[in-house]
């Protein structure tokens, strides 16, 4: 295999991984919680950012960029920063909007706050260099491994594995506990769940800051491997891509989640790459978002359960032990 | 009937919506270990008590009083957490999940239900899993259910999902059960055998209290019988009593 066939391939191969670390976090939130997040992507621009700042370095006079909070924390400490700084802003948007207001009401809180942290991240110029974004953000122990690029970047993919392997046991841990089925109760009919006792609140503000920090860290890692960031890098639709991925695939599955993510962001927009340009130069890329948006309305309309439905606990009948609950 | 063995004791209680009294001042109680009947035309405010008592709906005035606690306005799940377990008007199965998975998701303080707890894996929470599954058998057992254990609770007959919630509630160790009209939509041969596990329950010590529109049912089950008109409890007694009475008999048919 030639060198650049290389590249590209393992460069699929980490952004597979890395989607489908934020596509688990958001399938917890909206698969399993019923929490219909469309603000997804600002965590993970968040954790993004956070992991950014604190490679970077401090921020001098002269740099041809201006930011805050700069620091040169060694690996993996920008990553877990990135988590956690997602994680708290998780908490402050869930203390404020999940408590009182219905679902449908949350959902509109959350998608203008993608549109209003779009637009701080362009104005609010010295907080992460406004519109032109943040670039040459050193790659984790670059220069420490001292390898040629493109072991670099497989080394990086299997990083990016291993992560991938630790978030899914860690989100598998929820679904296929009794926290899972008390969550997916919550997402079928919260009322009925309060009058059983469950403390729906608490449930709704745990699983979304258990959500952002996933998607925090799939921010970090991400950025930390494509060095560069920009508010025209998290736009709101993004969020519908990882959305796709979940509806395509099989919300509240695991399984069918990953596979949503095979074929909707990697899979689906990769593909499109290829075709030949017409019309006009990026007449295919703006495609994308109508072809993502059709793609979401096909599947709610003919196969509302995904690819690989969501599987309710099952129990063995006679030894009278669990076998298997649901992902 | 022993008048001091109230376990339910809801005085005074008052509830407007935008200016329509819905509750008006009720004051009843309930007592231990018989199934309170709570009637009354449409309008009488009997669903908006309730969910004053469960704590869906925050009374303006006026107090409950559960086994000698004050539980006036507490959150719907702490109100379960003491013992009172609600059904509602409609349905409100959890569809996505299984019979049985129903009935375990109600049982209360599970070892796996915290994040830490999840995390722990089965070697922390099987053991207290399986338990549970015994139980929750045992519960499907005794409502006929065990063949439905596997099924979706959405695929279920509106007259099971019925059944399924009185499962449930029991699963929440409940001492009191309030029903909101257990029987609608349930056919005449399953609501007779939910009328019989409900005398059944009654008899092993649990208490409830009842809305139902059908007084022949009522008549059946319920002893005492509070009737609402307006907002207010107007009459309380023996279906044979309240049915006699002057006053009830207006306000049906005015209402």
């Amino acid at each position: 295999m030639t060198d650049s066939m290389q590249f590209y391939i393992s460069t699929l191969v980490i952004y597979l991984f890395i989607d489908i670390i934020g596509v688990l976090g958001l399938n917890l939130q909206f698969g399993v919680a019923g929490i219909i997040n469309f603000a997804y992507i600002v965590f993970v621009a968040v954790g993004a950012y956070t992991a950014a700042v604190l490679s970077l370095g401090p921020d001098y006079p002269g740099n041809f960029q201006h930011y805050a909070f700069g620091a040169s924390w060694p690996f993996p400490l920008p990553i877990l920063a990135g988590g956690a700084v997602a994680g708290a802003l998780s908490l402050l948007v869930g203390v404020i909007s999940l408590r009182r207001l219905r679902s449908d009401y949350q959902a509109m809180v959350m998608l203008v706050l993608s549109l209003i942290a779009t637009l701080v991240a362009t104005n609010a110029t010295g907080l992460v260099n406004g519109p032109a974004g943040l670039a040459t953000i050193p790659q984790p122990l670059y220069d420490w491994l001292n390898l040629d690029p493109l072991t670099y970047q497989w080394v990086y993919a299997g990083w990016c594995g291993f992560l991938t392997l630790v978030i899914f046991l860690f989100v598998r841990g929820i679904t296929n506990s009794p926290l899972g089925r008390s969550l997916r109760a919550m997402r079928d009919n919260d009322r009925a769940a309060s009058a059983i006792g469950k403390n729906v609140t608490a449930m709704r503000l745990m699983i979304f800051v258990v959500g952002g920090v996933i998607a925090g860290i799939s921010g970090a890692v991400f950025v930390e491997f494509i060095q560069a960031w920009s508010p025209g890098s998290w736009l709101y639709p993004e969020t519908f891509v990882f959305l796709a991925a979940i509806l395509v695939g099989g919300a509240a599955n695991n399984w069918g989640v990953m596979l949503g993510t095979l074929l909707v962001p990697v899979g689906f927009l990769e593909a499109t790459r290829f075709l030949p340009q017409i019309f006009y130069n990026g007449f295919i890329e703006a495609m994308q978002w109508v072809a993502v948006g059709l793609l979401i309305l096909i599947f709610l309309w003919f196969r509302p359960v995904g690819l690989i439905p969501e599987r309710p606990g099952r129990f063995r009948a006679r030894a009278e032990t669990p076998s298997a609950p649901g992902e | 009937m022993a008048e001091s063995d109230s376990i339910l004791t809801v005085k005074e209680v008052h509830r407007d919506f935008g200016g329509v009294k819905a509750v008006d001042g009720a004051t009843f109680s309930a007592q231990r270990a018989h199934i309170t009947g709570l009637i009354g035309p449409n309008g009488a405010g009997k669903s908006t008590l309730m969910g004053i008592i469960a704590g869906a709906i925050k009374p303006v005035s006026g107090t409950v009083t559960f086994e000698g606690q004050d539980v006036t306005g507490l959150a719907p799940h702490k109100i379960a957490r003491r013992g009172i377990i609600r059904t509602f008007q409609l349905s409100a199965e959890f569809s996505k999940l299984t019979v049985l998975e129903n009935l375990l998701v109600a049982a209360p303080n599970q070892k796996g239900e915290s994040l830490l707890g999840a995390e722990l894996g089965k070697a922390y929470w099987g053991k207290a899993e399986t338990e549970l599954v015994r139980t929750a058998r045992g519960v499907l057992a005794r409502f006929a259910m065990t063949p439905k254990e596997n099924e979706l609770a959405g695929n279920l007959s509106g007259g099971q999902k019925r059944l399924l919630e009185i499962m449930r509630a029991l699963m929440a160790k409940p001492k009191m059960l309030l029903l909101d009209e257990p029987f609608a939509g349930v056919n005449p041969t399953l609501a007779r055998e939910i009328e019989q596990y409900l005398l059944d329950l009654r008899d092993e010590g649990l208490s409830m209290i009842m809305v139902e529109h059908e007084l022949a049912v009522v008549e059946r089950l319920c002893d005492p019988v509070v009737v609402m008109a307006q907002g207010k409890v107007i009459s309380e007694g023996s279906m044979q009593d309240v049915g006699s009475r002057q006053e009830v008999l207006d306000a049906y048919l005015v209402g």
